[in-house]
């Protein structure tokens, strides 16, 4: 038997390839330190993948790199050691290697890793992006569409609606950023996003207007804390939009056929 | 803008030596009688090893219907009765003798439908139609609620109907009226865009139940059970046939002339092969024989049917029309269980949501869902979403793209097997 290349580890080096433009402008602002944070979240959350496949017989995955890039460059800064290895541990443990690995979660582990370092550590700061870094989420979104592993419908209906915010003067220039790359990272993964097309609009829009409502009603959150936190909420709903999806295109092709 | 104009799905490439032109003739000198795939059948021989067999003849019928029977594909000496137990039909294996002649059938009576279907059924042509939900040959007094005629291929290296069909129209139309008369429901016939084929359905002589179906150029969209999901999907009440348009014409000849045709348009194509032909063969064809003096030098693989849902086999299948010659993959070293335990994992990845998934099933159904009711053995889930219109075939595409190697058929085939027997009792 021949087989084709589309297994789960082709996928998750495909997305690396399309985060590599984020990835690269981050590590030009940010330096040798940048990298180095990067090399530190990249080792937590490979020891939890080694971890589990010697316990659990799961096999690891590259997509413990596309979730040490979205920790590395979205985490509190100068958290310390400790911290950051518990936030990331219980982010990896229960976000992802509990439901069986990479592909089988519910949420993303570095959207679980952000919103408990958030919550738990709230004196540290959020880190701010610089306008080149932002702008490398354009390629990078452009490129997952293209090869098929970044849901377009996410993007777009993200992209609509937070087009919309912008000209309506409701979305300031560092939320925009901050929203842009959360987007791109962690809330159109392909995997925790909606698997459904009317769903995944739903999913991008609702992300989109989620940050739209933090950014004008919430005083005195960070802007990347706005979109992990709306990140958070809209992979958490889901699969409640794709059970909705899923109930409507059951029962129109019930209303066409007279059955399913 | 052609890119965008095909629609949905995808054209996989497998390599093959470029094609000699020309179709020959091919009677192989060992011919098989085997039953059609899905459940064994409980057969009665009704040749004995050494008897003498017409081309057409009968040579089994099924034990609990004996007006459905099994035809010689040539004329010859039945060599070898294999019958697994409980009289299971395996395969009946026939030496070519040509002056065995041909079997004519009485087909000037055959005026209603249910002396049409006894024609049918006692000629041997009913294993040529499908049904589903389930899969396998419809029992002798099913009546569908609709047939889907397949004059469109897009499995990579499949022959065109239309040049299977050329000069056959005539008899196409016959069949298509015939077969219009064994339903109440609708008969959709699903045809490339294009296709010389549209005239005969457009004709006014034929009955006026045929729906025209155009399907594009990309797989799965000609995948019978993918055209059976948008327009009319099988139910556990409703069954729904189907029926290769080369097939519907020798029905047409069938009752034409009272002979049926045995011979089919084959492709022999794959990289095990030095060039690849295009033969007119015939079913329980013996592929050594069609592939001996083309096949490259060194240990390969035959297979029945496309290189996406063949089988090794010895014998061409009786569905099928195509031969995929690949060479031998090498036997694997045995290597160091942390590089086994990294790369070929005990459980089996998930199916990672992607473009290339959802056009690997031709945009028809919600894939990732889908599979996930699969692999947990949903089956009310995987009904709701169209299970039941689907077979391993539809699948194929899915299954080769994601390189499952053979789950997601085996999966499906598990569940819709568990609901047979379910629906069954």
């Amino acid at each position: 038997m021949t087989r084709g290349l589309w297994t789960r580890e082709t996928v998750a080096s495909l997305l690396l390839a399309a985060y590599l433009p984020l990835a690269l402008f981050w590590t030009l602002s940010g330096g040798v330190a940048a990298l180095g944070l990067f090399g530190l979240v990249a080792l937590i959350v490979a020891g939890w993948h080694l971890a589990f496949m010697l316990l659990r017989a799961q096999p690891p995955s590259l997509a413990a790199l596309v979730t040490a890039l979205g920790i590395a460059m979205l985490a509190p800064e100068d958290l310390g050691l400790f911290r950051l290895g518990l936030g990331i541990s219980f982010g990896v443990v229960m976000g992802e290697m509990v439901f069986g690995g990479w592909g089988r979660n519910v949420v993303n582990p570095a959207t679980v890793t952000l919103a408990f370092l958030g919550f738990g550590f709230p004196t540290f700061g959020w880190p701010g992006f610089d306008a080149p870094v932002a702008w490398a989420a354009i390629p990078a979104a452009l490129i997952g569409m293209a090869l098929g592993v970044l849901p377009a419908a996410v993007l777009i209906g993200a992209g609509l609606l937070g087009g919309i915010a912008v000209f309506g003067g409701l979305l300031p220039d560092p939320v925009l950023y901050a929203a842009g790359i959360v987007l791109v990272l962690l809330v159109a993964d392909p995997v925790t996003s909606a698997g459904t097309t009317p769903g995944r609009w739903i999913n991008g829009a609702l992300y989109a207007a989620l940050v739209v409502l933090f950014a004008n009603q919430w005083t005195g959150a960070a802007p990347v804390q706005i979109a992990v936190s709306a990140a958070l909420l809209a992979s958490i709903a889901a699969p409640l939009l794709d059970e909705a999806a899923l109930a409507l295109w059951i029962a129109q092709r019930r209303r066409r056929h007279g059955r399913s | 803008m052609a890119f965008l104009d095909t629609g949905a799905g995808l054209t996989p490439v497998f390599p093959s030596p470029p094609e000699a032109p020309g179709i020959t003739e091919v009677i192989t000198e060992e011919a098989a009688v085997r039953p059609p795939v899905g459940p064994l059948l409980h057969v009665t021989p009704l040749v004995q090893e050494g008897d003498l067999v017409p081309r057409g003849g009968a040579v089994a019928c099924l034990r609990h219907a004996p007006d459905v029977r099994f035809a010689a594909p040539i004329a010859g000496r039945v060599a070898r009765i294999d019958l697994l137990p409980g009289r299971r039909l395996s395969e009946i294996v026939l030496f070519r003798e040509d002056d065995g002649g041909v079997e004519h059938h009485d087909t000037k009576a055959a005026t209603t439908a249910p002396d049409l279907r006894r024609v049918l059924q006692r000629a041997g042509a009913w294993p040529l139609l499908r049904r589903r939900p389930f899969g396998g040959m419809p029992a002798q007094d099913e009546t569908p609620a609709a047939i889907f005629v397949m004059g469109t291929d897009t499995r990579p290296f499949a022959p065109d109907p239309d040049q299977a069909l050329k000069g056959r129209e005539e008899a196409l139309s016959r069949g298509l009226a015939a077969l219009a008369t064994l339903t109440e429901g609708p008969v959709f016939l699903c045809l490339a865009e294009g296709s010389r084929l549209a005239q005969v359905a457009a004709r006014k002589d034929i009955h006026m139940g045929i729906h025209l179906a155009p399907r594009g150029a990309r797989h799965p969209q000609s995948s019978a059970g993918i055209c059976m999901h948008g327009l009319f999907p099988a139910g556990l009440d409703t069954p729904v046939w189907d029926i290769h348009a080369e097939d519907v014409a020798a029905f047409g000849g069938l009752l034409d002339t009272g002979t049926l045709s045995m011979t089919r348009l084959v492709r022999i194509a794959g990289a095990g092969l030095r060039e690849a032909r295009l033969v007119r063969s015939h079913p329980g064809a013996d592929l050594r024989q069609l592939t001996q003096k083309i096949a490259r030098p060194g240990a390969h693989v035959l297979m029945s049917g496309s290189p996406l849902d063949g089988h090794r086999a010895h014998w061409l299948a009786p569905r099928h029309r195509q031969v995929t010659v690949l060479p031998r993959p090498p036997v694997p070293r045995r290597s160091h269980w942390l590089t086994r335990a990294l790369t070929r994992p005990g459980v089996a990845g998930p199916a990672i949501p992607t473009a290339a998934l959802t056009q690997a099933l031709g945009a028809a159904l919600p894939a990732p869902p889908f599979l996930r009711a699969l692999g947990a053995g949903d089956a009310e889930t995987a009904m709701q979403l169209g299970l039941l219109s689907l077979l391993e075939e539809d699948l194929a595409l899915a299954d080769y793209v994601l390189g499952e190697g053979g789950r997601l058929m085996g999966q499906m085939r598990n569940l819709l097997d568990r609901l047979r027997e379910e629906n069954a009792a």
